[in-house]
């Protein structure tokens, strides 16, 4: 119960801590004090207000390390004192949490940081994520993690960078990076955790940051649409693979498997994200997967209609990974030929060494009938290593060409 | 703070008779900036560099042995050709004042905060 409290006000508070303090490491050091202390004190006397308790003994707790640091300073360089006085700052602890989440975001998916680095800063500061599980998630080190982790507080620290919500003039490059870094990591996220079925994924928190950014910008129609196209993605969770761990493609799930409440919030931010009337690439790519899933309802899906959204998304968003999926979408509305005509004018370099363009291709091959070319692509796209729940579907498909009839 | 703004361009595109016209038209632009730099109170310092031909490097090799030679120390495409040192109050503000530093196409502006001790 006081964990479940205290991990819930962290995100706050160490928000209110970086932003007046302008100092990540001191915010979580403070918060990770004050929720030690916390232990021992609710034990004797259960605050009215916990977050409250944990603010202000946070607020203290941060101005204590700051002046330890500064006596360690002072020993070694006879620095001048500090001008701002502990009891000054102390009176500003009185205030209700202020909710600086926002501009903690943008100070950890400032562009200025090394983007593989941004979304595990987030994490952690933001969403309060461990390091171990970070690392877990990502597929590296421990030590790795926490080294990008450190680079990065110190890339913020000595460069300056600011804690504050960019200006008008910065906000849609700024705001772009942000969307940008949730939006890598959710891929990452949601690959890793079904094909991999690996189970420390961080699809949740991405799924809850989405939520967070969401609310706190709720006059951006891509924020919006982002945070639906999440949950319309978690949505199928439960559907994504099968019985023996293979990966169900998306037109073959069982769409009763679906999560109903996933898809009504996803519905309503993507609602909502119209109303703003600023198209974006994101509301299209949310909008194809809400067409998807309207299948639940419908029993069939819409193709035309997400061809259509395809060609919306190939003029915001030109590059081979739409112009795969608008082919496929293709082969279902008009036939596997148009599909396949679509998919060989795709021209970029050196897609044969691409997973997904010849996993689709071998789709494509195997719908037209040309069963030798859709095995040697299903060969080819086997040897790309696939993640396990892909290489398993992908296999199946290869030993039914083997066994079906001329 | 302090940020050093260190321009890198490539040399070779001022060279020549439209190379010169350009650099013409940038030399003005770097001296309306500094202007509006001076105005904002954030410039503390700002130069144009002679070209790497005119650069001489001192290596430093074991034992503390130096050699000389000529050149910069390293041959890249774009060569430090300038900076300008301004006072800021963060990265943000810094980035913006070295967005508006005129380059020719394919130059580069680091920017890089001043130690403080």
């Amino acid at each position: 119960m006081e964990g479940r409290l205290i991990e819930a006000a962290r995100g706050r508070i160490v928000a209110a801590l970086a932003a007046r303090f302008r100092d990540l490491d001191l915010a979580e050091e403070a918060f990770a004090e004050a929720a030690a202390s916390a232990v021992e004190a609710w034990r004797r006397d259960f605050p009215d207000d916990p977050p409250a308790w944990l603010w202000r003994t946070a607020f203290r707790k941060a101005i204590d390390i700051q002046r330890r640091a500064r006596t360690r300073a002072r020993a070694l360089h006879d620095a001048p004192p500090p001008q701002d006085t502990p009891e000054d700052a102390m009176l500003a602890a009185d205030e209700p949490i202020p909710d600086e989440r926002l501009r903690l975001i943008f100070v950890c998916c400032h562009p200025a940081i090394e983007p593989a680095s941004r979304i595990a800063l987030t994490l952690k500061v933001v969403m309060g994520l461990p390091t171990p599980r970070l690392a877990r998630a990502f597929l590296v080190s421990e030590a790795a993690m926490l080294q990008r982790i450190t680079r990065a507080k110190k890339k913020i620290a000595a460069a300056g960078v600011a804690f504050e919500v960019p200006g008008p003039e910065a906000w849609a490059e700024r705001l772009e990076a942000v969307l940008a870094t949730l939006e890598i990591a959710y891929t990452q996220a949601y690959e890793d955790a079904a094909l991999a079925g690996d189970a420390a994924g961080f699809a949740p928190e991405v799924l809850r940051l989405s939520g967070l950014l969401a609310e706190l910008t709720p006059e951006e129609p891509e924020v919006l649409a982002l945070a639906a196209l999440v949950r319309f993605a978690e949505a199928r969770r439960p559907a994504r693979l099968d019985d023996s761990g293979a990966m169900v493609p998306l037109s073959l799930q069982e769409a009763h498997l679906w999560r109903g409440d996933r898809i009504a919030e996803g519905a309503v931010l993507l609602d909502r994200a119209a109303d703003l009337a600023r198209p974006g690439p994101r509301q299209v790519l949310a909008a194809i997967h809400g067409s998807h899933l309207s299948r639940q309802d419908t029993g069939m899906v819409p193709w035309g209609d997400i061809v259509r959204l395809y060609d919306a998304l190939l003029r915001m968003r030109p590059g081979p990974v739409t112009e795969i999926n608008r082919a496929v979408a293709v082969a279902e509305a008009f036939g596997p030929e148009a599909g396949l005509r679509a998919f060989s004018a795709i021209a970029a370099a050196r897609l044969e060494g691409w997973l997904p363009w010849q996993a689709a291709r071998a789709w494509l091959l195997d719908q037209t009938g040309q069963r030798l070319a859709a095995a040697s692509a299903y060969d080819a796209a086997l040897a790309l290593s696939p993640a396990p729940a892909e290489r398993l579907y992908l296999e199946r498909q290869r030993r039914r060409l083997d066994f079906s009839g001329p | 703070m302090q940020y050093m703004l260190l321009i890198y361009e490539p040399e070779s595109a001022y060279k020549g008779e439209a190379g010169q016209a350009s650099l013409i038209e940038i030399v003005g632009k770097h001296m309306a900036l500094s202007a509006q730099m001076r105005e904002a109170g954030v410039m503390v310092s700002g130069d144009g560099l002679q070209g790497a031909d005119t650069a001489t490097t001192v290596s430093t090799g074991p034992g503390g042995a130096q050699t000389l030679h000529d050149g910069p120390f390293a041959e890249t495409r774009e060569q430090l050709g300038g900076y300008y040192l301004i006072e800021a109050d963060d990265l943000d503000a810094a980035l913006g004042w070295a967005r508006r530093i005129p380059v020719i196409e394919g130059g580069k502006v680091e920017v890089r905060p001043v130690m403080t001790y």
